[in-house]
């Protein structure tokens, strides 16, 4: 049995998988803050799983990300090479919001006073130009004792060249303050530029103590229950790692949730033959879209912890997979500015009051009330029919986006619809064509509440091949989950010009890496013979910063590979960029990831029922240019498998529904999940 | 008649049109100005050349994209042009021009035969030729020693570009392959923009893109008169001082009066002193995007603007002042007038609306640049802005290092980045804790950031404003401490040299550039700042033992910092002689 848990803010989602007979099973229960294994545990009560057989048990949860924003971590410390305490609050001293001259920056997680400075100091080459003295990290210990300080982080200049100072001071403070939970930059990133790398050590010491107690708790949990010591993290490269490793990193899964749902995408290409991906997520204040290509999503270590326009936010150099995510969920609150024009989100009315729809007091128009108002969302069959919405509200705060445009209440949610589709498609087309891919080539994967309700329209905008919504795209993070690999990404800066560069040092570099990246993985028990890697470098023409990320071949590295590299990068940077240079070229970052593949069961075949039994109801619909339709509507659960239908249709289910368009036509498969295409149309 | 929720969509797709422009030659370009500073902006016109969206990385390119493709326009009849056409204009005198640094790349949009909109950009590029590596220098006396001049000229013939012009600038300059690299990011990134501009028109339609146009300008006025009529009405005036010219040590005078009224923002620069002798004039381009940048920071700092935005604002200045320079005046440190101009604004509209506006902040960009050779033989020019203290506001105190008002989306170099790409060991990066900016909000601290040369020479050229004048306290508040650079040669306790503006002073192997921002300006009397704050300063670091007892009124007990004495006196202005210094 393979389990999965996300712990999200209001509910916990179970998934599991029982591998001899491919079933596929849920089960949900209310989160537990401060006990975060009750609400687990009941999860595991619902499923009525037998926790001894879990030959698999895998978990992403908030808390990482909780602690960090409703700042509840620990009493952090930091210690850093003498002159250059500041550079934690100094940051990048960049002004995002360029027009606010009342801006405030990102406050540091450590105060000056606990940013102590020690002598020493390394070249950008590595070398030693002023031994560490050990005096003076004794001399901060005092300090930090005195202080009451219960986490230190250590970031030494040019560390990731070579952290002999850094591991030199982590020996001496485990030997004379065992009991401080500990980071050291080199442990977490081997990339240059200090400020990121000084605020990754920081903000995972500042959690270190908060994960421990908690997986800590959770895994006698589950042992209690008698599930063998199998227990994995969620991490934001979508792999896993052990809850060893995810105690002492804890920064590696600050977005465990929404990547997990990227992982599962990557499943359902693989089950259904597609490895070009575009995954679409809508929750209830935002939409989150991500690319896959030739099966492997993206992964950047430009993440910031909230960031947005207006905002700086807390960069973290942890390999995350690349998601855009906009303010447009079914939450998000239409609006008229004092121009009078009209604008969708970013303000949500979240779960409470919620859309006014939900009756419980929602005074502005959303998403969700839109899609109710022309006949999208079934009102009474809203999760289930757990909660009836109430028309009449909806229709109260449409009214007056009615009245500014003298349009009908349908017209008016239209209008919600499309601005809410149209801000969609911008994300999307920020992951595909603007980064010079062709949405044609791509499979979109809709998923979350809202998913599988929107793409279908977006799909016929921006031309991708189909639409699939797999099954339960409600709880699709846990599923996804389910089938991650557990992983381990190294990345590490020296800048090398690849005319001037010897292949051996190439080879050394991935090599040294692969043995380092592979120990790793053997460390939390895969054997080596299922350990697989893959490698790739940051490049750019010579006087460039940014970087364009270049595959690079298995195998050795000859003089005849770097010519090809340097082919693979013009081709790569003319794809972005629509141009290439003849300029030197340099590498600049190397990156390993290692893989430690896990035996997936087959998913169970779902057995299809007949279009008559899936039929429930007939409705008018609005859709977009084609105006009002009587549509069929069907029950998910008891579609056929393998049956064309043609739009229009709503095909409901208690946690999603899924639009299609007149001009569409869809297939339940043999896995349960929705195929949506364009019609042929007539010749 | 096209429905108002598409017109939205295509407004809101145009402006997605100019911001992917935007991140495309950032993220391809090959000077740090740009790809670091953010010293470039990205914008889509109608076919007048008037501005629908809009990216910027910094505020001082606010709407005065338009000037340059409106230079265009007057030269080239749209029925000249063809579809792959470029041009490209850096006059600062007439054609939307700051200093020839920045060049502007111009291509029509036409859709089925029809002039749509044009896509412009403008960049600062590292190198465009002149007396010194770089460009800009703080000593240069006439346009002609500033780099090559680019006066609306034809850059591509119907997609082909013209291969004459390009060995011309690569003749001209001293780092052509970045130049030319940045040249055509900055082509790749109109073709972009061009790109987007025909999807939308074959999607909507022609008429509903031109009406979607149309009315977008018509309501950004709209927006702006109703933000206007929040503004306080009234004249407020402000005078101020600017430290030199670079070239002798005359201070320069500087005034305006802004009269706010029911319907218009009027800002009258008449009585500033004439254009001087050295480059820090800035020309009409600049004067615009000041005005622009206050207005916008008083009413509504975070909506995307286009040119209907600054129907409001007026602009009086005679000609041939020196926020109005005329040809052939030097022009290569423009920023630091124009910062002077925002900053007067400011500081008269500072007493109405507190809540927008923080007290004075270090105000100058801080101009770096380091020239020389590295030990393999090749050019190297690091070139970079500072950041630096910003002042207290009504509610707040000041940001301890931050970019300037003329700088914005703009990252400080790392150090670990610098000592790889330059001969340069970086010795410390820390605040400035010179005693300034005092008061019941204090003003955030400067920088103080050490550059060791390890070449065997190189040149160091700063533009370093308010290294005579510091930035300002409000309501009782200190004022700020200085920008300025100091130099030190091994051996010597002593710096060598105390300055702003320094031009191409030769450092040698081992000689230290110690590059120092100043800190904001104060709010409110040092005494009414609560004594748990004070101790927690003086834990900190940010001010001292000595500062508590003798602005603050608070003497702590230097072992456990509790407070032993506590004298204030609330009807007594503070002394802050001790930011004369500013080291």
């Amino acid at each position: 049995m393979r389990v999965a848990s996300d712990i999200g803010g209001t509910f916990t989602d179970l998934a599991y998988l029982d591998e001899e007979t491919g079933a596929v099973g849920f089960a949900k229960a209310s989160t537990t803050p401060g006990h975060l294994a009750d609400g687990v545990l009941a999860t595991l009560d619902r499923a009525r799983l037998s926790a001894d057989k879990t030959r698999f048990f895998v978990h992403g949860s908030t808390v990482v990300i909780n602690a960090l924003t409703e700042r509840k971590g620990a009493r952090t410390a930091l210690l850093t090479t003498k002159g250059f305490r500041d550079v934690l609050e100094i940051g990048r001293a960049n002004r995002p919001d360029i027009y606010n001259l009342y801006y405030t920056k990102p406050k540091p997680f450590v105060p000056r006073y606990l940013r102590l400075e020690i002598r020493e100091r390394m070249n950008y080459r590595g070398q030693v130009l002023e031994p560490l003295k050990e005096e003076d990290v004794l001399a901060a210990l005092e300090i930090y004792r005195r202080e009451g300080v219960e986490a230190v982080a250590v970031c030494f200049l040019h560390a990731y060249a070579n952290p002999a100072h850094e591991k030199r001071c982590l020996e001496i403070i485990r030997q004379h303050a065992p009991e401080l939970a500990l980071s050291a930059s080199h442990e977490l990133s081997r990339e240059w530029r200090e400020y990121e790398r000084t605020n990754t050590a920081v903000l995972n010491s500042y959690v270190k103590p908060t994960v421990e107690h908690y997986l800590t708790e959770l895994e006698e949990r589950l042992r209690a229950q008698g599930m063998p010591p199998v227990y994995h993290v969620m991490q934001s490269n979508g792999g896993t790692a052990t809850f060893a490793r995810g105690k002492a990193a804890p920064i590696y899964a600050v977005e465990s949730g929404p990547v997990a749902g990227v992982i599962g995408a990557v499943q359902v290409g693989r089950l259904i033959g597609e490895e070009n991906l575009i995954t679409f997520d809508v929750g209830g204040t935002t939409a989150k879209t991500s690319l896959v290509k030739g099966g492997q999503p993206r992964i950047t270590t430009e993440y910031k912890i909230g960031w947005n326009r207006g905002y700086a936010g807390y960069p973290i150099l942890a390999p995350t997979i690349d998601i855009v995510e906009i303010g447009a969920g079914g939450g998000s609150i239409a609006w008229i500015d004092e121009a009078g024009s009209l604008h969708i989100g970013p303000q949500s009315a979240g779960a409470d009051p919620g859309p006014a729809c939900y009756g419980k007091g929602g005074d502005h128009p959303t998403v969700t009330d839109a899609n109710v108002m022309v006949g999208r969302l079934n009102p009474d069959y809203f999760l289930g029919g757990e909660i009836a919405l109430d028309l009449e509200q909806t229709c109260r705060v449409l009214a007056p986006i009615a009245y500014r445009f003298r349009c009908t209440l349908e017209e008016a949610a239209m209008g919600i619809i499309r601005l809410a589709d149209a801000s969609m498609i911008n994300a999307i087309q920020l992951v595909s064509v603007r980064r010079g891919h062709d949405p044609r080539d791509f499979v979109l994967i809709a998923f979350g509440g809202g998913g599988a309700m929107h793409a279908p329209a977006l799909a016929r905008k921006l031309r991708v091949k189909k639409v699939v919504v797999p099954t339960e795209p409600g709880v699709f993070s846990a599923w996804g989950m389910l089938m991650a690999d557990l992983r381990q990404d190294l990345i590490r800066t020296a800048i090398r010009r690849t005319d001037r560069m010897e292949p051996e040092e190439l080879a050394t570099f991935f090599q040294d890496m692969e043995t380092q990246a592979g120990e790793a993985l053997m460390a939390q028990g895969v054997a080596p013979e299922r350990i697989y890697f893959r490698r790739h470098a940051d490049m750019r023409y010579k006087g460039q910063e940014h970087t364009v990320k270049v595959p690079i071949p298995d195998g050795p590295l000859t003089a005849v590979t770097l010519r090809e590299i340097e082919k693979r990068f013009h081709d790569l940077h003319h794809q972005a960029y629509t141009f290439r240079l003849d300029a030197p070229i340099e590498l600049v970052n190397y990156h390993v990831t290692a893989f430690g593949a896990v035996d997936k069961a087959e998913i169970g075949r779902v057995r299809g029922g007949s279009l008559a039994q899936a039929h429930k109801d007939r409705r008018g619909v609005y859709f977009d240019d084609f105006g009002l339709c009587q549509t069929d509507i069907y029950e998910r659960e008891l579609l056929p498998v393998g049956t064309p239908i043609s739009g229009p249709a709503v095909v409901e289910e208690p946690t999603s529904t899924t639009v299609i368009f007149p001009d569409q036509v869809f297939t339940r498969d043999e896995y349960g999940f929705l195929h949506i295409e364009m019609q042929e149309s007539p010749a | 008649m096209t429905d108002p929720f598409t017109l939205e969509i295509i407004r809101e797709q145009l402006i997605a049109a100019a911001e992917e422009s935007f991140i495309a030659l950032g993220r391809s370009s090959q000077s740090p100005i740009i790809y670091e500073v953010l010293d470039y902006a990205c914008a889509i016109t109608d076919h007048n050349g008037d501005i629908i969206a809009q990216a910027n990385g910094v505020p001082g390119f606010l709407g005065t994209l338009t000037f340059a493709v409106k230079a265009i326009l007057e030269k080239f009849p749209p029925e000249e042009m063809v579809p792959g056409d470029v041009f490209m204009n850096n006059d600062p005198y007439r054609g939307g021009g700051n200093h020839l640094s920045d060049v502007a790349l111009i291509a029509p949009i036409f859709y089925e035969g029809t002039l749509v909109a044009f896509a412009v950009n403008k960049a600062h590029w590292t190198e465009v030729g002149g007396m010194a590596a770089g460009s800009w220098t703080t000593d240069s006396t006439e346009i002609y020693q500033e780099g090559l001049q680019f006066p609306a000229i034809r850059l591509y013939e119907g997609g082909r570009i013209i291969p004459s012009l390009v060995d011309l600038i690569a003749a001209n300059v001293r780092t052509p392959e970045a130049t030319l690299g940045d040249m055509f990011a900055g082509v790749a990134s109109l073709r972009r923009a061009e790109k987007r501009v025909m999807e939308i028109c074959r999607q909507y339609g022609l008429a509903a893109v031109q009406e979607s146009i149309r009315t977008g300008l018509d309501q950004g006025e709209i927006l702006a008169r109703k933000a206007l009529a929040a503004l306080p009405k009234g004249e407020y005036f402000a005078e101020e001082w600017m430290d030199d010219d670079g070239l002798t040590d005359t201070p320069v005078y500087v005034c305006v009066k802004v009269t706010i009224s029911d319907d218009e923002f009027i800002a009258d620069f008449t009585g500033s002193s004439p254009q001087v002798p050295g480059p820090i004039n800035c020309t009409r381009t600049r004067l615009q995007s000041a005005c622009r940048t206050i207005f916008k920071a008083i009413t509504d700092p975070s909506t995307p603007v286009n040119d209907g935005w600054f129907r409001p604002v007026k602009i009086i200045c005679p000609e041939g002042t020196v926020f109005t320079a005329q040809r052939p005046a030097p022009v290569s440190t423009y920023w630091e007038t124009g910062a002077y101009a925002v900053d007067l604004l400011w500081q008269a509209l500072f007493p109405v609306l507190p809540d927008r506006l923080t007290a004075g902040h270090h105000l100058s960009v801080c101009g770096t640049l380091i020239a020389g050779f590295n030990e393999e033989g090749e050019r190297f020019i690091l070139v970079e802005p500072q950041a630096g203290g910003w002042g207290a506001g009504a509610t707040k105190d000041g940001e301890n290092g931050l970019v300037p008002v003329g700088d914005g989306e703009t990252y400080v170099i790392p150090v670990e980045v610098c000592e790889t790409r330059y001969p340069i060991l970086v010795e410390q990066y820390s605040f400035n804790e010179t005693s300034a900016g005092h008061g019941r909000y204090r003003g955030g601290l400067g920088l103080i950031r050490d550059y060791r040369l390890l070449a065997e020479e190189a040149q160091l050229t700063t533009t370093f404003g308010r290294h005579k004048y510091p930035p300002w306290g409000a309501n009782g508040g200190g004022h700020g401490s200085l920008n300025g650079v100091e130099v030190f040669t091994p051996g010597r306790e002593e710096p060598v040299l105390w300055k702003g503006k320094i031009a191409r002073y030769v450092l040698k192997k081992g000689d230290l550039a110690r590059l120092i921002t100043a800190v904001g300006g104060g709010y409110g009397h040092p005494h009414q700042r609560p004594v748990e704050e004070v101790i927690a300063d003086v834990k900190n670091g940010y001010v001292s033992l000595q500062t508590a007892v003798e602005i603050y009124g608070v003497e702590l007990d230097p072992a456990t910092l509790t407070p032993l004495n506590i004298r204030r006196q609330f009807d007594v202005p503070v002394e802050s002689d001790v930011s004369g210094s500013g080291r």
